[in-house]
Order: structure tokens, then C-alpha cells, then sequence
């Protein structure tokens, strides 16, 4: 793989924060990911399953309007229209499971849905995640962000320590 | 001018996919769709994560400290991340773990599927489980997800300091780790650069 496809990080990360200034501005919000898997997923599910799904009081409040006048569901759906751009903008775009170098097809779908609901629980119990918590409260120097920011890192490299094989 | 702007439900909604468009597009030309990326902090061999993310934070909170101080953004109007210091404790804890096993998180997922990675559409399939799952036993969790609430705390207010003096510390906090990131990076091209000299040899 070409090293040098992607931007510099601080550049990179410069643009990010003209664009969390930009949404405090126009919106009067940060920027959100995990709100937009919540409303994504509690309209698959009270499709599904929709007597049970009206039981959950906590989802009531991810399903009062349609994922289309939700905030941070059209963000998200803006945030794949982005990185498609500068995929293709670098010739990156294939499609691929990409995975650990000894990590089989399988074991990576395994990794990737069961990291994935550690990662939809936690950002719940949060009230958010990376984009919502973490860079959002980071921002606003509010004691959420760097406390889920430190907690998060530390966390990482705790783990990483017992899975070596995982990704290195 | 105000800010935050007063706009309708309709140009509100059209911002969001727009902002959501340079979210993305920044996301993906740092190289955070890619998990090996993502993950490499973890392993201390690649700290794009830390250096972009924090490099964000500070052009954003500089922006917010002085666009306050000018009166241009009335931030008692802007939405303040609160505090529940406990449930964000664990829940950022185990986010990290999801994090490390799945190669993501769920704003970085969206970036590695536009680039055509099938295992980040397994992830944000993950990920709305997951917050389903935390709906079905919200009433186990209740108690704990409504504790030690702080409100809008923010640092400046707890430490009883200027905006000004903490945003400073964390420029020197920031400068510090971007610093000692960038020596450690130089360091093992300088030694993976050896490796391949003595193999040759």
C-alpha cells in the first residue's frame, strides 16, 4: 500500500476542527456518529418487530421523527458521500474485508460485529462516542470528552497488551 | 451577526448532510477509514488517531474560546456535551475495547465502508445492535446510566480558571505528546530501515 495516499494527520485534523467549529456555528451542535446507528437500527427493529420495539422507553426518544429530519442520521449519510470523494479522489476505493495479517475472512467478520456491539452499547452508556463525546466535548473543554477520551485510550492499550495478534 | 444561526428545519437538515460531507471527506484523507491506521496507536506504531483528533480539538476549542469572547457565538444557545462521570468512565473504557477488536468506531466505520471495506458494514451492523441491545436492558441500567450527573460541567468552570489558561494547557499537553509521538515514529523508520539493511547484507 502507498503510505503517502493519505493527507497529514494534522492537516487532516486541522480541516475536522474547521468543521466542528462550522456545525457549532450553522447548527449549534457538534458533529454525532452513534445517534445515527440508534435511529438507523430502532426503525429496522420496531419494523420488525413493532409491539415489542413501542415497549423499550429508552428508544422512544430515537423514533419520534423519520431518520430522514434527523440531525445526525443526514450527517452521517453526508459522511459516506465525503470519504467516497476522497477515496476516489486517490484511487483508494476496493472493495475487500480488510483485516489483520493473521486474521482469517471469518475470524475478522466475528471481530468486526462483536467489536461493533461493544462499540453501540458503550457509546449508549457514553451518550456517545468518538465524534459525539470525545471531539464534540473535547472542543467545548467539557469534563465529558476528556474524561471518555482518557478512558477510551487507556483502555485501548490495556487491551491491545493482552491482543497482540489481533492487529500488529 | 449571531451565532448559532437561526435557520429552518429544511436548511438546518441540508447543513447536516453538507457538514457530514467535509466530516467525511477529512475523515478518509487522514487515513481513518483505514482500521490498521486506527488501531496502530494501540501498538505505538502509527499515531494518526491522536495527532488528528487532537490537532481538531484544538483548531475547534481555539474557535469556540474566541468566537465567544467577540460575542459572534452565544454559547449559553450551543448544545454542551453533559457530564455523567461514571456511566462515560465505563462506557468510554468499553468503547476502547470495541474500538480495538473491531478496528473502529462508528464515525471512522462510515469512512472504511465508502472505501469499499466490507468488514466496516459488519461493524456498523455491530454497532446498531449494540445500541438495541443497551435499549433492551435500559431498565437494569438505568440506575447507573443516571448517575453521578455533573451537568454541563466544563474544565474551566471546575478548576475555577480562565478558558484562556486551560485551552494553554492543553496547547503544551498536546505539544508534548505530539512531539514525543513524532520522535518515536523516527525513530523505529530508523530502525526498521536498519532490519532491512542488515537482511540485505
Amino acid at each position: 500500500m502507498n503510505k503517502n495516499r493519505f493527507w497529514s494527520p494534522y492537516l487532516a485534523g486541522g480541516g475536522l476542527g474547521l468543521t466542528l467549529l462550522a456545525s457549532f456555528i450553522i447548527a449549534g451542535q457538534g458533529l454525532g456518529a452513534s445517534r445515527a446507528f440508534t435511529v438507523a437500527a430502532g426503525k429496522a427493529m420496531s419494523a420488525v418487530a413493532p409491539a415489542y420495539t413501542a415497549t423499550l422507553t429508552y428508544l422512544s426518544k430515537y423514533l419520534e421523527r423519520s431518520p430522514f429530519s434527523d440531525w445526525t442520521f443526514l450527517e452521517v449519510s453526508g459522511v459516506l458521500v465525503g470519504a467516497l470523494i476522497g477515496v476516489l479522489m486517490s484511487r483508494g476505493f476496493k472493495i475487500r474485508f480488510d483485516r489483520g495479517s493473521a486474521m482469517s475472512v471469518g475470524m475478522r467478520v466475528m471481530t468486526a460485529f462483536g467489536g461493533g456491539i461493544i462499540l453501540g452499547f458503550a457509546s449508549r452508556l457514553a451518550r456517545g462516542c468518538t465524534s459525539g463525546v470525545a471531539l464534540t466535548g473535547g472542543a467545548q473543554l467539557a469534563l465529558s470528552g476528556w474524561v471518555f477520551v482518557i478512558a477510551m485510550f487507556a483502555s485501548g492499550f490495556l487491551f491491545a497488551a493482552l491482543f497482540r495478534r489481533l492487529w500488529s | 451577526m449571531s451565532a448559532p444561526l437561526v435557520l429552518s428545519d429544511t436548511v438546518n437538515l441540508a447543513a447536516a448532510v453538507v457538514i457530514g460531507m467535509f466530516f467525511g471527506f477529512f475523515l478518509e484523507r487522514g487515513g481513518m477509514g483505514n482500521p490498521h491506521k486506527l488501531t496502530g496507536v494501540f501498538y505505538r506504531t502509527d499515531f494518526a488517531v491522536p495527532k488528528m483528533m487532537f490537532s481538531a480539538i484544538l483548531v475547534a476549542a481555539t474557535g469556540l474560546c474566541l468566537l465567544s469572547d467577540l460575542k459572534i457565538l452565544d454559547m449559553s444557545r450551543v448544545w454542551i456535551i453533559p457530564t455523567f462521570l461514571w456511566s462515560q468512565l465505563v462506557g468510554g473504557a468499553l468503547f476502547g475495547l470495541g474500538y480495538l477488536v473491531s478496528g473502529y468506531c462508528p464515525g471512522t466505520a462510515a469512512a472504511g465502508l465508502a472505501s469499499g471495506r466490507l468488514d466496516a458494514l459488519v461493524t456498523m451492523v455491530g454497532i446498531g445492535s449494540g445500541t438495541l441491545l443497551f435499549s433492551v436492558l435500559y431498565p437494569w441500567l438505568e440506575g447507573f446510566y443516571k448517575t453521578s450527573d455533573m451537568g454541563t460541567a466544563t474544565l474551566p468552570e471546575l478548576l475555577q480558571v480562565n478558558h484562556w489558561a486551560l485551552l494553554a494547557i492543553v496547547y503544551v499537553f498536546a505539544g508534548i505528546m505530539f512531539y514525543a509521538m513524532e520522535r518515536h515514529e523516527r525513530r523505529r523508520q530508523a530502525s526498521m530501515a536498519n532490519q532491512v539493511l542488515h537482511a540485505a547484507s
